[in-house]
């Protein structure tokens, strides 16, 4: 498998703002959401990348895209039909090609080194089939990410064989359909915003979009969860942690988790406690 | 022999971890009936150790039945002239704590000193049993919290980790801005057969092949009540604009706002416990938050959105309590569903469910019950599910979280019959032909559960083989259902009530159920096709199958006949309302719920709401509530012009109804206590000096005790008669001539209700049909007068025998006397004293639940113990302490003064004067508590009594555990009787070796010189009055409480504990003039059946045999 394109969704409702937001790097240069998400994309040796977006606000993402501008093909979702649509909007760029995808609500920071794309890469590359990214998650926060349920792959740390991914799941749905051998009691393995897939996933967002009327909405979940029972899927967790930046505080606690793993981390962390004390 | 003894314990352990059925199956009489003393005790042994190491819940609990029946069953038998021995204290407080291992410790250990004795085995037998049911309860609350959908509401903890989120179609309002509802209705469910009660929890999870049960969801209508069968629960759930949980139950007609998490979890403090119980059960507030001070405005704002609250609506379409049906449960499912539904906990939002979210309901509607502190069986969720079905238990297989603990899983499988299974001509023939009924008793069924577990899992013979026949039975009724032959169904549920369920239990019958059954068949012979006992037991909800040619008019004949058995029998059985009979459609969609956006709430919702909600300013009112109430105006007016909007013009009468005040005047009831109270002897000036004494600390329970420096300690041998051995044989001859010359009668005290017997129903205990003896429903009257006859039969003189009445069981009684075919002289004498209740003070509650001994319960139980307790203080100090109780009915309000009084009324109302003179060679009573079963005129007892020349002879028998409440005691030296109320240190007990059976050998004349009268005097009315008194003052006068059953509603009941004071019998021991003597007798004779819960043990044990052989049942 080779992976040389990415798509980046950002054209949901109340989201449009967000990846426009300013966010110090951890080198201390003020850009944007988009700007590091590219950043993401890129170190995965990715150059060639769609972003997904609301009619009329390409000249904003350009603009905050910086030095990637260059880099980037613009698909509009014109009526708002929800994530599985806007996916759907970028199939002419994908090519029936496997593709890197991003949200564009979420930051990453990586604990090794390595950028989270390029790790998710790394093993679609070497399993050659559609791996999401997940991470571990109380089941107090599900009520805001998809989480998939399966069974970890034999030998292999943090790899797990995907057999049902539901979006939002109730804990008591999650406790019924989504436990994974091996995750602490509570915990669920949801979704990181970060996939590849395959050019599969095209079809079923078409077979889905075609049996719904034109104003009805409906997510990506629920064709990974038809791409679990029609081919090989598999879930990796990274060596990173995403932050979703739509949420309250999100952004704030974004720009904290980026800060302390960068040059500033002594300044910040003296600033917090100083606050602390203040406070 | 020691070889021999160690095989019986293996043989024991072999059958208890045995996996295949014919050797797990063998019963414990099998094994052990036969063996000796040392035997037993070898087994016991072997038994205990192997249960304090197994490691398999159901083996250990199996372990602990079986040794639960050696102590209470075999060696009994066995420990003949070892019936004494010492219960130590710190065992009995841990008993008393549900530490009953170390109970089970204690008492070993003093039965390795002291040896073996029947007191030791009561008290082992008690905490093997006690422990036994803690184990099989435990495991089935640990299966509950890990069946999977249901973990994770006992990880959260705090509002801040609430998952759910309501659905977001709920918080859509519409043009009004009016949030819309989401309704569910379910149906109950109705039991063709249950395989013996093999629906219990514990036995689906032990012999799960064994667990099997046919029912159907049905709907239903009282008859000339309503038009046609409906869905009897209805719920629904909305958004409203306050943060608040607003928690409502329109047919217990009580609503309240939730504000803070605690009051969620506070079961008691309201009628809504149920309610909560669901809203905890689905999430909305998960278990886990039991402890969190949070506000409920901080889960309302994860749960629904910062300033909304949501309300949850329960509605039972009257159906009253005790119908079988499994209301409750099914009730709890729907709320559970329709919560479920509204956090997108289940797939449906709408509609049916699947049967996955079924299966999640059901398991969730079981947590409902563990967290209400309720029970309930594994098929009473049937109404969630549609149509007739067989209900099986499952195997557990690995994944299960039962798995690898016991054989069965907790939740059964359902398999729902199709058409081409039962058709529809079959299910509508069946509503052609059964008329389903409620005979309006409402009794506790939780006794009957713990008894058929005890036999299933002790493997009894001829229980055991019952169930098989049982199962049987479900196989053929589901034939004759394939096959559509209502009439095969009719036989086959009534071959399983006549035959193996009275095998297991002969108390899942009664009188009333039984002359039901007679009435039918001699009114419609071959067109009554049987009788089918819905539930656990018979005389609530019932079935009576007939020809449908005569169904009609079966229906109405049978509601008439129910009435008038009801009347005939309402003073000595426990009904709680007027038999009902209902209408009743199969319903073929189980649990459905629809959304609407204009649907009203529940029927009765607003007659319920809007009286309060006027009595408020309109700037009180949330803006949704001002328009709701507009809406309501508006419709009601519209009603009047449009005669289509009928349900909006009877919802303005009704609620003009219950808006304008009616005229005041006095009730009934009250004028009814007053005459009642006079006519019964009331005294209004030692009323008021009791409240005055009451409120003034000087009477009260703690008043009770003796002073702190008196001397307890057990009699010695010279103080007591032992006529348990053969040395009072040779006596008997001067008994014989006494009875035979007629110088002695029977006086049976009669005055009681039976308020253990029915948890204070009330009914006249003598003449309740307590037990079935040769073949008959028997009295315990009837079984008095028996003892009497046979009396009478060796004797060649029918003794006379007095019926002492109280104000509640002097007309029943005298009634059964005057038609009873006694042939010696029967008199009744009637009671010529009552006090009034009057509300407990805060003192004497706190005193009775911190400071005497009581059984801590199950741990939900005692939450709601303890939440029930605190909103009786409230309700005492709200009522007023000490003032008088008559917030019921009248004969509940009143309360009889106390055995004592028994002999003085006899002198006062002359029946005894009238006797002595018509019988002048009478000379000695033989007194007696009317549930002293074994009392007979036995002739060696009596002649030990006329040989001692004794004033008065008390029996007293051996103490087994059970028997508190006082005894036999020398006190400060002196030997006599004491109170359990009475005792200075609640531990002395303890020491007392024998215990009061109350029954009394009285010499009239040295009784009457006590009192300073003679025969002669007794015809001088004031005289005997005022002996009577001075005497009277002598004894101390004791406060007790007594709980007493109120009724409300469509047959709810709620339990209030009332203060009220009585003299005791046994304190004529402690007056220095009086010549007493004690004499031991044996258990049998002196055991008093107080509880049903001790039937089946007196039952099993030989006592009821041996009392039969007493009895002359010559009458009809």
């Amino acid at each position: 498998m080779k992976v040389s394109k990415a798509i980046i969704t950002a054209a949901g409702q109340g989201q449009a703002q967000l990846p426009l937001q300013s966010v110090v790097d951890r080198s201390g240069n003020v850009r944007t959401a988009v700007d590091l998400l590219i950043d993401e994309v890129v170190a995965a040796g990715i150059e060639e990348i769609a972003l997904v977006i609301r009619p009329g606000t390409a000249e904003q993402y350009l603009a905050a895209a910086g030095s990637h501008a260059s880099k980037l093909r613009f698909f509009e979702q014109d009526h708002p039909r929800g994530y599985g649509d806007a996916l759907l909007r970028a199939r002419p760029f994908a090519d029936k090609e496997p593709f890197l995808h991003l949200v564009s609500d979420h930051l990453y920071v990586s604990r090794s080194g390595v950028a989270c794309a390029k790790q998710l890469v790394d093993v679609a590359i070497r399993e050659n089939c559609s791996v999401s990214a997940v991470q571990p998650t109380r089941e107090n926060l599900l009520a805001y990410f998809g989480a998939v349920g399966g069974s970890p792959v034999p030998r292999q740390s943090g790899l797990f064989e995907i057999a049902r991914v539901v979006e939002k799941p109730t804990p008591t749905e999650a406790e019924q359909k989504l436990v994974v051998a091996g995750q602490r009691m509570g915990h669920y393995l949801c979704l990181f915003g970060m996939h590849v897939l395959a050019p599969t996933i095209f079809g079923l967002l078409d077979s889905r979009s075609a049996s719904l009327a034109t104003d009805e909405s409906f997510n990506l979940s629920d064709c990974l969860d038809q791409l679990a029972r029609a081919e090989r899927y598999l879930a990796t967790e990274l060596e990173g942690v995403r932050y979703d930046i739509g949420e309250k505080y999100g952004l704030l606690i974004a720009q904290l988790a980026i800060a302390l793993s960068g040059e500033d981390r002594n300044r910040i962390l003296s600033e917090l406690v100083e606050l602390l004390a203040k406070n | 022999m020691p070889t021999e003894r160690r095989d019986v314990g293996k043989r024991l352990i072999e059958i208890i971890v045995a996996e295949n059925s014919p050797v797990r199956d063998i019963s414990l009489d099998q094994v052990c009936n036969g063996l000796e003393r040392a035997e037993l005790m070898a087994a016991c042994e072997s038994l205990e150790s192997f249960r304090l190491n197994a490691g398999n819940p159901y083996q250990r609990v199996r372990a602990l039945f079986l040794l639960y029946a050696i102590h209470r069953f075999h060696l009994p038998v066995q420990l003949v002239g070892r019936e004494c021995g010492e219960i130590p204290v710190v065992g009995y407080e841990n008993l008393l704590s549900r530490r009953f291992s170390e109970a089970i410790r204690d008492f070993l250990a003093v039965q390795k000193l002291q040896g073996p004795s029947i007191t030791l085995s009561s008290a082992l037998a008690t905490a093997y049993h006690r422990l036994a049911f803690q184990t099989l309860a435990d495991q089935v609350r640990s299966s509950v919290r890990y069946v999977k959908g249901n973990q994770w509401m006992f990880r959260t903890g705090h509002p801040a980790d609430l998952p759910l989120r309501l659905r977001p179609e709920l918080l859509r309002t519409d043009a009004q801005g009016m949030y819309p509802v989401l309704k569910e209705r379910t149906s109950v469910r109705m039991d063709f057969s249950h395989s013996g009660w093999s629906d219990i929890f514990f036995l689906g999870m032990d012999y799960p092949e064994g667990a099997r049960v046919i029912n159907a969801s049905i709907d239903l209508a009282v008859r000339g009540q309503h038009s046609r069968p409906q869905p009897p629960i209805e719920c629904a759930v909305r958004v409203i604009d306050e943060p608040v949980l607003r928690l409502v139950s329109v047919d217990l007609s009580v609503s309240t706002d939730v504000t803070s998490v605690p009051e969620v979890f506070d079961f008691a403090r309201d009628y809504l416990g149920l309610v909560k119980a669901a809203v905890i059960a689905a999430g909305l507030v998960p278990p886990g938050m039991e402890g969190c001070d949070a506000s409920i405005e901080d889960v309302l704002t994860k749960l629904v959105g910062p300033d909304l609250g949501l309300e949850v609506v329960s509605r039972v379409n009257d159906i009253p309590k005790g119908s079988r049906l499994a209301v409750s449960t099914n009730l709890l499912g729907s709320l559970i569903a329709v919560c479920m539904r509204a956090t997108g906990q289940v797939s449906s939002f709408t509609g049916t469910l699947t049967e996955d979210d079924r299966r999640i309901v059901a398991a969730r509607a079981i947590l409902g019950e563990w967290i209400g502190g309720s029970g309930g069986g594994w098929q009473d969720s049937g109404g969630i599910w549609p149509g007739i079905k067989l209900i099986s238990g499952a195997v557990a297989t690995e994944g299960d979280p039962e798995f690898g603990v016991s054989r069965g899983r907790l939740l059964p499988t359902h398999h729902v019959f199709e058409a081409d299974e039962i058709s529809h001509r079959t299910r509508e023939q069946l509503q052609n032909s059964l008329v389903l009924v409620h005979g309006g008793m409402a009794q506790n069924v939780g006794p009957i559960l713990e008894m058929v577990t005890e036999k299933y899992l002790l493997r009894c013979e001829d229980e055991w083989q019952a169930r098989r026949e049982a199962m049987s039975i479900l196989e053929e009724i589901q034939d004759a259902l394939r096959s559509g032959d209502l009439q095969a169904v009719g036989k086959l549920t009534q071959r399983n009530f006549s035959g193996p369920l009275q095998r297991i239990i002969p108390w899942c019958s009664n009188h009333y159920t039984e002359t039901l059954i007679n009435k039918c068949r001699s009114q419609y012979q071959d067109r009554f096709w049987g009788f089918w006992m819905l539930g656990g037991m018979a005389g609530g909800g019932m079935g009576f199958i007939f020809d449908p040619a005569c169904k009609a008019e079966a229906s109405n004949w049978l509601g008439q006949e129910m009435l008038r058995t009801k009347r005939e029998m309402e003073s000595c059985l426990p009904f709680a309302m007027d038999p009902v009979v209902y209408d009743f459609e199969i319903n073929a969609l189980g649990t459905a719920a629809e959304f609407s956006t204009t649907a009203a709430m529940p029927d009765g919702y607003y007659e319920l709401m809007l009286p309060g909600l006027l009595k408020l300013s309109s700037q009180e009112l949330s803006t949704c509530r001002r328009r709701e109430l507009e809406q309501v105006g508006q419709a009601c007016r519209d009603a009047r012009n449009s005669p289509q909007q009928n349900a909006f013009a009877e919802l303005s009468h009704r609620l003009m109804d219950r808006i304008l005040p009616r005229g005041a005047q006095q009730s009934s009831d009250s004028r009814a206590l007053e005459v009642l109270l006079r006519a019964h002897g009331f005294d209004p000036v030692a009323h008021e000096q009791l409240r005055e004494e009451l409120r003034g600390g000087r009477l009260g329970l703690s008043q009770n005790r003796l002073p702190a420096t008196t001397s307890v300690a057990d009699v010695l041998p010279e103080d007591i008669v032992d006529a348990r051995g053969s040395q009072s044989r040779s006596l008997a001859a001067a008994g014989e001539n006494a009875i035979r010359a007629g110088e002695v009668a029977v006086l049976t005290l009669a005055a009681g209700v039976g308020s253990r017997w029915t948890q204070g129903a009330g009914v006249v205990k003598a003449l309740h049909p307590f037990c079935k003896m040769s073949g008959k429903h028997r009295t315990f009257l009837q079984l008095h007068l028996a003892k009497s006859r046979m009396t009478g039969e060796s004797y060649g003189r029918f003794p006379t025998h007095i019926v002492a009445t109280g104000y509640m069981t002097e007309g029943p009684i005298s009634q059964y006397i005057e038609s009873a075919a006694y042939p010696g002289k029967a008199l009744v004498s009637n009671g010529r004293n009552v006090g009034l209740r009057m509300i407990p003070t805060r003192r004497d509650l706190l005193f009775a639940w911190e400071e005497m001994q009581q059984q801590t319960l199950d741990e939900q139980q005692e939450k709601m113990r303890l939440s029930a307790r605190a909103a009786l203080l409230k309700w005492a100090q709200s009522q007023g302490e000490a003032s008088d109780y008559v917030d019921n009915l009248p004969m509940q309000c009143m309360h009889p003064v106390g055995h004592w009084f028994e002999i003085p009324n006899l002198m006062l109302n002359g029946v005894l004067a009238q006797l002595l003179q018509d019988q002048p060679e009478l000379k000695h009573l033989m007194l007696h508590n009317v549930d002293t079963l074994g009392a007979s005129l036995d002739p060696e007892v009596l002649a030990i009594h006329l040989t001692s020349g004794a004033c008065l002879s008390f029996e007293v028998i051996s103490r087994r555990l059970e028997d508190r409440g006082g005894g036999l005691a020398r006190i400060d030296g002196r030997p006599r009787l004491v109170e359990g109320l009475a005792m200075p240190n609640e531990q002395d007990e303890f020491k007392l070796s024998y215990y009061n059976s109350m029954t009394t050998w009285i010499d009239i004349d040295r009784l009457l010189n006590v009192f300073g009268l003679t025969r002669d005097l007794l015809q001088q009315g004031q005289l005997v009055q005022e002996a009577v008194r001075r005497i009277g003052r002598r004894l101390p006068t004791y406060i007790t409480l007594k709980e007493v059953k109120k009724r409300w509603g469509n047959g709810q009941e709620d339990v209030f504990p009332v203060s009220q004071f009585e003299k005791l019998w046994g304190d004529m021991s402690a007056l220095s003039e009086v010549d007493c003597q004690f004499i031991v007798v044996p258990t049998v004779r002196g055991q008093q059946l107080k509880e049903q819960s001790q039937l089946d043990g007196w039952l099993r044990d030989g006592s009821a045999r041996q009392i039969d052989q007493l009895c002359s049942w010559s009458e009809p």
